[in-house]
């Protein structure tokens, strides 16, 4: 099994510029490159593929967020650290539920993750407020907001897309719906 | 406003007067950096977003399903140990492999060894069980009457019987093997005798008294038998362990001795050291052997020169040295009469044999 995924796993190095330009194949592999690990992780501790799956895209956030902030130091294998953070996660969950855990083996090497986990924490926290937030905009608002601010359109884009008469408009349409969206976030 | 300022959509002038404005007024100031932080998030929350959608891109090329299935910790606790210490089970079995290897070749090279004391110890115990039913004398026993004895202690003690008359009794050869002189001791009487044949294989011994205070005695009660005895006849046999003589009875156990030695047969008589040369009777008056050794290993088992080497035996002496040929009475005494008188009539012509040297 690691023999088939050995040659497709990409390097530390690799996986770190790839995520600095935006690399879509680079994050592809990395993200089948060491799944199968914590597929088998979470599966012999009480979890299931869904858990896993779960569990392992909070990882690779929390890699990619600390890859773009500039903060990743390559001195662990990126394999120790996605297992880490895995391992953190997974705990945290299960004592959530209150699951009984089995004995994780310690003979895996664990990297201090403590630090990224909170900040991932913290992010988690706004990513879910303004996601809910979002939400709650409703339409036309959140497709305005998300087009403007996620995909960048332009004013002239906007305007376009949602027949408006002119991009004056749209600003002022735009500059409602943010406020609403302001307000929204900071009350949740 | 702000957001062309943090866009960077400013002119040069503007957005120096723009900061201007900042450093100045507070509020502004909040506002700017709070409307900053706003987007960040927002962005952020984008960035996500597509990252997982990514992800979900990704995850659905795989076929976790298949994998799951494969990683599913097994039902068998065993099959999961082994999955999960595959490296330390491979350290282990290997260490294992060694030793065995090294405790074989160990036990290879000393089994050999073993072997061999083996067998020098099973000679030495035949050789113990010989020269252990020749009796080591402690006591010196009451003064012998004749001031014949000699002085000093007897060293070995054995039992022997009378195959004539006039002084020729039966013993094992081992009993007097090395001594340098023998005497035989009956009522407490003793009298020396010399060894007058012998036959070291059948370990038979045949003395003469040459003692001149030896009378005759009267008819033997027994004879030797010719013939052969069969399993399980009840036999009995009179010597002397200690300083009187003792009854040890039993049955022939076996046709044959030590190691299907067929000059012996196998007697379930308790034997203790001193035996050696005793009479083994039968039911009617018959001396089917004489005792010879025990064996140490095995409870119970005794064995008796057959009769009719001691037969050949007296026929292997001259005649005219024995004198009278020995007279087996055609009747027999014994025959019909209970154990105890048996053993009464038998008592007169069984003798303990004092070895000295």
């Amino acid at each position: 099994m690691s023999n088939k995924l050995s040659s497709s796993v990409p390097t530390d190095r690799e996986v770190v510029l790839g995520i600095l330009n935006n690399s879509e194949d680079a994050l592809n592999r990395l993200y089948t490159g060491y799944f199968p690990m914590i597929l088998q992780f979470i599966m012999n501790n009480n979890g299931d593929e869904d858990d896993a799956k779960d569990v392992y895209q909070e990882a690779i956030i929390v890699l990619y967020n600390k890859i773009r902030s500039g903060d990743f130091e390559l001195s662990s294998k990126l394999k120790t650290y996605i297992y880490s953070v895995c391992r953190r996660i997974w705990l945290k969950k299960l004592s959530q539920q209150s699951k009984k855990t089995t004995n994780l083996s310690e003979l895996d090497d664990v990297v201090a993750v403590e630090v990224d986990l909170e900040q991932h924490e913290e992010k988690e926290l706004q990513f879910e407020k303004m996601g809910s937030a979002l939400i709650n905009l409703g339409e036309p608002c959140k497709t305005i907001i998300q087009d403007f601010y996620i995909h960048n359109l332009s004013m002239q884009d906007i305007c376009e897309k949602f027949g408006y008469t002119n991009t004056d408009n749209v600003k002022t349409q735009k500059y409602k719906c943010l406020q609403r969206l302001k307000k929204l976030f900071f009350q949740s | 406003m702000i957001e062309d300022y943090l866009k960077g959509n400013l002119t040069a002038a503007e957005a120096e007067a723009f900061e201007q404005l900042r450093t100045n007024d507070p509020v502004i100031d909040h506002k700017v950096v709070a409307h900053k932080a706003f987007l960040e998030t927002l962005t952020q929350y984008g960035k996500v977003m597509s990252l997982k959608q990514q992800m979900d891109q990704a995850h659905a090329q795989m076929d976790v399903a298949a994998m799951a299935e494969k990683m599913r910790p097994h039902p068998s606790f065993i099959v999961n140990m082994w999955r999960n210490n595959k490296s330390a089970v491979a350290i282990a079995a290997s260490f294992l492999l060694l030793t065995i290897f090294a405790v074989i070749s160990i036990d290879h090279n000393s089994r050999q060894n073993g072997t061999y004391e083996v067998m020098r110890r099973e000679i030495s115990n035949i050789k113990n069980n010989q020269n252990k039913l020749v009796r080591t004398l402690n006591s010196t026993g009451p003064a012998p009457k004749t001031s014949r004895g000699p002085s000093g202690l007897a060293k070995f003690g054995g039992s022997g019987f009378a195959l004539t008359a006039n002084g020729y009794l039966c013993t094992n050869y081992h009993v007097i093997r090395d001594a340098d002189s023998i005497y035989v001791q009956k009522n407490g009487e003793s009298f020396k005798v010399k060894v007058a044949y012998f036959d070291a294989q059948y370990d038979i011994a045949i003395l003469k008294i040459i003692d001149n205070s030896f009378t005759p005695l009267s008819n033997l009660p027994y004879k030797l038998k010719k013939n052969g005895v069969g399993m399980g006849e009840d036999v009995y046999t009179l010597g002397f362990p200690k300083d009187d003589a003792v009854l040890g009875e039993g049955y022939v156990s076996s046709k044959t001795g030590h190691n299907g030695d067929t000059t012996q047969y196998q007697v379930s008589i308790p034997i203790n050291p001193g035996n050696s040369g005793g009479a083994v009777f039968d039911n009617f008056g018959n001396i089917v052997g004489m005792i010879t050794a025990k064996e140490n290993q095995v409870e119970g088992a005794a064995f008796a020169v057959k009769s009719k080497h001691i037969l050949e035996a007296l026929n292997a002496i001259p005649s005219d040295s024995l004198g009278k040929k020995v007279a087996f009475s055609k009747k027999n005494p014994l025959q019909g009469l209970n154990r105890t008188k048996q053993i009464d009539k038998i008592q007169d012509f069984v003798y303990m044999i004092k070895v000295y040297n």
